[in-house]
């Protein structure tokens, strides 16, 4: 089950789905939970799923998964079928959900190509003592037995109603149906081929009587069904009707006695109890056409296709690549000074096309934030149980998007936010009622669109954060470098992000041991995002990330130094100007700081931090760019600016990466004239 | 070549089915995710044969055969059913349903049903 089915589209969409059924299975459990039980609909809803996983499993070959997926449809089986009084719906959905967190390691291990290894026996055998405690072990079993065969009665023969009343001769025949090795369901192969005889009107009796029982696929599998059939038509016509039926391996077809057909009836009928009628299961539902086709009007709108990332990634760089060759023919040297009136139009038109084709493509990236948001429900109870705390999760804007690649990224810093929330700002509930707060506590997810970015907050109505023990902790830690006086509020708060801090006395299992919050700057900082802390103490902290909508394609400013060039992602640039000599200031430790309308700003000469010969040296000459990270603001010194223009980002090789650790720099890209800039990473400079 | 209409709620079983099917020169006219759309999709296809999953959502393949049955009398569908389904598997039996294939099954198995059931 490893190498041969990795990247097998057939296991991709196994996983895909199967992730996707668990997703809106543990919503479902989380929904009815806050309801304080399961509706008609959730539980028909949980039958199907796991229904389904079993199905798409054993097709898989995960036999593990599938058992157990059969295992809790039984569960809900029974639910559906007897609607026990006084269920412990708490209880139940805590062990579906250690089901579904099983199904979900093999998924990953699938998806790793790993061995599917897990043993789901324990939790197999879990879910059956569950079963036999909601009700008494006896009605388990019955049920379950019933969900396999309703009809209790078992038919026991079958006189066709249309039996033909000519006084032909009729001959009777035995015929030994064998069916295929492994078709499944012997005993309903059974039932269809009398369905056959039913249709010709014949008389027949069979053996084993009981098909409706499971028991009987062992004796149909290995002594054949065996139907004793008085009819008037011939061996051949007889033959033929048989030979319709499906799965049929072998038929032994004989002549026998009309004699011994009348006694094994005559016995028979003796058996068989009066007012004994087939209960056929009623059909669920009569459809109501109307409703149904409106429905369908609906579902026709819904024109959705899968397409996977990778595919949507090369589009992104071929996307790429075409802005930048755009840019190589539209700024060609060689067409410096000649008048080109038509090529500019042309020009123009291209332009136009690659920017909307640009946009498009980012559009189909572009995912909702709903998945993700949703499934911090399952972290809130999951956290609430264990901690015995109560805490509501409000989702706020989850229908904003953001590029897919986003989305993974800051799945599992949200997912640790939250539990921080949980874990260290919402307060137990009796003492948040003896503080006159409501006793469950409210965690806040809000998404909502900024311009070119993204805003996440969350927000809690906890404790807050404790300005004077994060001071001591960092100190203690040693991280703290600055004069605790000279701080603002919003520089302590924002010192839990860095590495080797952690404000709980105590290390508990949620939040982990002080790596948590600068794992979760590191992830916010891959996708160029930023994060921002404030609290207020005693009622709640609020966690601002920053996001930009998409990695790929940024806009740019491009700055020349020296003989390299650089660009700037336009939304950190504040301002640009050329400054008088006599605004710059010098302190003791001759330091350079730019004057700027009654502020001093620390100034950054780019040729000699980043070691470029230039001749433009003097302030006057050059230009400035002030830029503005996180609230801190920052005077770069460069020769001249380029100009603004769609960039993409390309990361940097590796091997310039491994040899020398610039952190200022993000990325590179290619200019139109063929050069390469640098991308400057603001967060970098600002700290450095 | 031969029309099948597949009916499934998981993409994942709709397009197992297919892989098997075009293999053979099956023609695959539509696929349908539920019970409603199977038996639009039908009244509008009418494919020589259909293959109905029976769990699914909006309306089960029960009623979707006992739909289409009734559009079509003679209409082919054979049910794809998982074990513990046999209640279910014996109505659709009764409704019409040709016959049935138990999940989880092999190639052979649909490709063999099938041809039978298009000879015939």
């Amino acid at each position: 089950m490893t190498d041969d089915y990795k990247n097998d589209p057939m296991l991709e969409v196994y996983i895909f789905e199967t992730s996707q059924m668990i997703e809106q299975l543990e919503q479902l459990l989380i929904t009815s939970e806050d309801e304080g039980g399961y509706s008609t609909d959730v539980i028909n809803e949980i039958f199907r799923i796991m229904h389904t996983i079993k199905g798409s499993s054993a097709m898989m070959l995960f036999d593990k998964v599938a058992e157990l997926a059969h295992s809790v449809e039984d569960l809900f089986f029974f639910i559906r079928d007897q609607k026990p009084q006084g269920l412990d719906f708490s209880k139940v959905n805590d062990m579906v959900f250690s089901c579904l967190d099983f199904i979900k390691v093999e998924l990953v291990k699938i998806k790793n190509g790993d061995e599917v290894d897990g043993d789901p026996s324990k939790l197999i055998g879990d879910l059956k003592i569950l079963l036999s405690s909601i009700s008494g072990q006896e009605s388990v079993d019955k049920v379950i037995a019933d969900k396999n065969d309703v009809q209790e009665v078992v038919q026991q023969y079958y006189i066709s109603s249309a039996r033909p009343q000519s006084e032909d001769v009729k001959k009777t025949f035995l015929a030994k149906i064998y069916f295929e090795k492994d078709c499944g369901m012997e005993n309903l192969r059974a039932f269809s081929v009398l369905k056959l005889l039913d249709e010709v009107g014949d008389d027949y009796l069979y053996e084993p009587k009981n098909i409706d029982d499971d028991r009987s696929v062992e004796i149909i599998k290995t002594d054949g069904f065996k139907i004793y059939i008085n009819t008037s038509k011939n061996f051949d016509e007889v033959q033929n009707i048989l030979n319709n039926a499906i799965f049929v391996e072998k038929i032994d077809l004989s002549e026998i006695q009309n004699e011994e057909y009348e006694d094994k009836k005559n016995v028979e009928t003796i058996n068989i109890p009066e007012n004994n009628p087939v209960k056929i299961p009623s059909p669920s539902c009569q459809v109501d056409v109307e409703k149904a086709e409106k429905e369908h009007v609906s579902l026709e709108h819904q024109n959705i296709i899968n397409v996977s990332v990778s595919k949507l990634d090369k589009l992104m760089d071929l996307v790429g690549e075409m802005v930048i060759a755009e840019a190589m023919v539209v700024q060609n040297p060689d067409l410096k000074d000649l008048d080109l009136q038509n090529f500019y139009k042309s020009a123009r038109q291209l332009n136009k096309i690659t920017t909307e084709l640009q946009d498009i493509v980012m559009a189909v990236r572009m995912v909702p934030l709903t998945g993700t948001f949703q499934k911090m429900n399952r972290t809130v109870r999951d956290m609430c149980k264990k901690l015995g705390k109560e805490v509501k999760l409000k989702l706020v804007g989850e229908e904003t998007e953001v590029d897919k690649n986003i989305i993974e990224h800051i799945s599992d810093p949200l997912m640790h936010l939250i539990r921080n929330s949980i874990d260290h700002g919402i307060e137990m509930p009796g003492y948040r009622e003896s503080v006159g707060k409501p006793r469950a506590g409210t965690v806040t997810l809000e998404a909502k669109n900024s311009g070119s970015d993204v805003l996440i907050i969350i927000s809690d109505d906890g404790n807050g954060l404790d300005r004077e023990k994060i001071l001591a902790k960092a100190q203690k830690n040693g991280i703290l470098n600055k004069n605790p006086e000279s701080l603002t509020e919003r520089e302590i708060y924002n010192l839990i992000m860095l590495p080797g801090f952690s404000t709980n006395e105590e290390i508990t299992e949620f939040s982990g041991r002080g790596v948590g919050m600068d794992v979760v700057r590191n992830n916010i900082d891959k996708v160029g995002g930023t994060i921002e802390v404030d609290s207020l103490a005693g009622s709640g902290t609020t966690i601002v990330l920053k996001i930009p909508l998409t990695l790929a394609i940024i806009d740019g400013m491009n700055l020349k130094v020296g003989d390299t060039r650089f660009t700037l992602p336009i939304n950190t640039i504040k301002e640009s100007f050329r400054p008088k000599d006599s605004d710059l200031i010098k302190d003791p430790n001759n330091v350079e700081m730019l004057m700027v309308r009654g502020q001093c700003y620390p100034i950054l000469r780019m040729h000699s931090h980043f070691k470029i010969e230039t001749d433009i040296t003097s302030l006057s000459e050059g230009i400035i760019v002030m830029l503005e990270q996180d609230g801190k603001s920052i005077c770069l010194f460069a020769d001249e600016l380029i100009g603004q223009q769609q960039v993409v980002v390309k990361s940097l090789p590796k091997y310039i990466k491994n040899l020398k650790h610039i952190s200022e720099l993000a990325g590179c890209t290619l200019l139109g004239d063929g050069s390469i800039s640098l991308i400057l990473d603001v967060n970098g400079l600002v700290a450095s | 070549m031969k029309n099948v209409m597949i009916v499934d709620d998981t993409m994942f079983m709709r397009l197992s089915i297919r892989k098997m099917l075009e293999k053979y020169d099956f023609n695959i006219v539509g696929e349908a995710k539920n019970g409603l759309e199977a038996v639009e999709l039908y009244k509008k296809l009418k494919p020589d044969i259909v293959t109905m999953d029976i769990t699914m959502p909006e309306m089960s393949g029960i009623d979707a055969l006992k739909n289409i049955i009734s559009f079509d009398p003679k209409a082919k569908v054979v049910m794809i059913s998982a074990l513990g389904q046999e209640t279910m598997v014996k109505e659709a039996i009764i409704l019409g349903a040709k016959t049935f294939i138990v999940k989880p099954f092999q190639e052979e198995r649909i490709i063999q049903t099938l041809n039978k059931l298009l000879g015939s």
